[in-house]
């Protein structure tokens, strides 16, 4: 049960149901939670395919957590901006909706 | 620990991990979205640990569940919406379609996994606890820092330009909206007003 395999299927899960958090849901907050999902699902697979490849690695033993490190920094520098225009946007139009955002001109 | 009791942490993780993402995209309530979105955080973090990446689980833990959750928080408690300000959720014909995308991604990709070459031989090992390949010192924090800045240094140096260029975007874009505040309720605004009256 604890197989590559059944890793890459629960990452594969973990993403689908991410994109469909960003597509069906309006609420700005958890669309971007959603990403952070998506960025999660995929940390796995490359933490599960840096472990297989572990004695085989030619970048290195660890580069498949070096990777997934460097995803953690970027989700982090995309939780701030996203919440930092989630804000402007709520105190500009007093919305969370994203259905009302869709103009072009503000 | 065993490869049995490993095999048993897994699959509570996983079956927590799938169980928790499917309530995040699910509840109406943020407030709700947040708190399932650290526990699946948590599980994943478990699975992390149970790879051989302790170090990695416990920046999991330590960025992700505490400072991002942290942040999401504050920002629902800053904007601090009322039921009426939740805005009201997609039709049938917009979620199915959602739907049918993510599961058009999710059959994808279990195609793809099914029928690699690389995979079958990776797993054909058996199962992950059994292949005996990684050193003792694998995932600890010594063996990760000395692979991140021996091999990996510039890669390390740019993200902190990433981070810092993300701080100062953040700085900028919420402290911008407050300045020229058009509809917020701010101090100045309200001192206009009464001038204009």
């Amino acid at each position: 049960m604890f197989s590559l395999p059944a890793l890459l299927y629960l990452s594969a899960f973990l993403f689908s149901v991410g994109t469909y958090g960003v597509l069906a849901r309006r609420n700005i907050l958890v669309v971007l939670m959603s990403l952070e999902l998506m960025l999660n699902a995929v940390n796995i697979a490359l933490v599960s395919f840096g472990r297989v490849h572990a004695l085989t690695a030619f970048a290195g033993e660890h580069s498949g957590q070096i990777f997934t490190l460097m995803v953690l920094a970027v989700a982090a520098a995309e939780a701030a901006i996203g919440l930092s225009l989630l804000l402007v946007i709520w105190r500009r139009w007093n919305t969370i909706d994203l259905r009302q955002l869709c103009r072009l001109n503000g | 620990m065993s490869p049995g009791i490993e095999q048993l942490f897994f699959g509570i993780a996983a079956v927590v991990a799938t169980v928790s993402s499917l309530l995040v995209v699910t509840r109406r309530n943020p407030i709700y979205s947040a708190m399932f979105l650290i526990v699946m955080f948590a599980a994943v973090s478990v699975i992390f640990m149970l790879l051989d990446a302790t170090f990695l689980g416990f920046m999991q833990l330590l960025v992700y569940a505490g400072a991002i959750m942290v942040l999401y928080l504050f920002v629902i408690m800053l904007i601090n919406p009322r039921d009426g300000d939740l805005p009201e959720e997609s039709g049938v014909t917009e979620k199915s379609f959602a739907a049918g995308v993510a599961l058009l991604i999710f059959s994808l990709l279990s195609f793809a996994i099914s029928h690699s070459n690389e995979v079958e031989r990776l797993s054909s090992l058996g199962p992950i606890p059994l292949i005996p390949e990684v050193s003792a010192s694998h995932g600890t924090i010594r063996a990760f820092g000395l692979e991140l800045f021996q091999k990996h240094l510039l890669v390390f140096e740019l993200t902190s330009v990433l981070v810092l260029a993300g701080i100062i975007g953040a700085v900028h874009l919420a402290s911008r909206g407050r300045k020229d505040g058009s509809t917020a309720p701010s101090a100045a605004g309200k001192g206009l007003v009464n001038t204009d009256v």
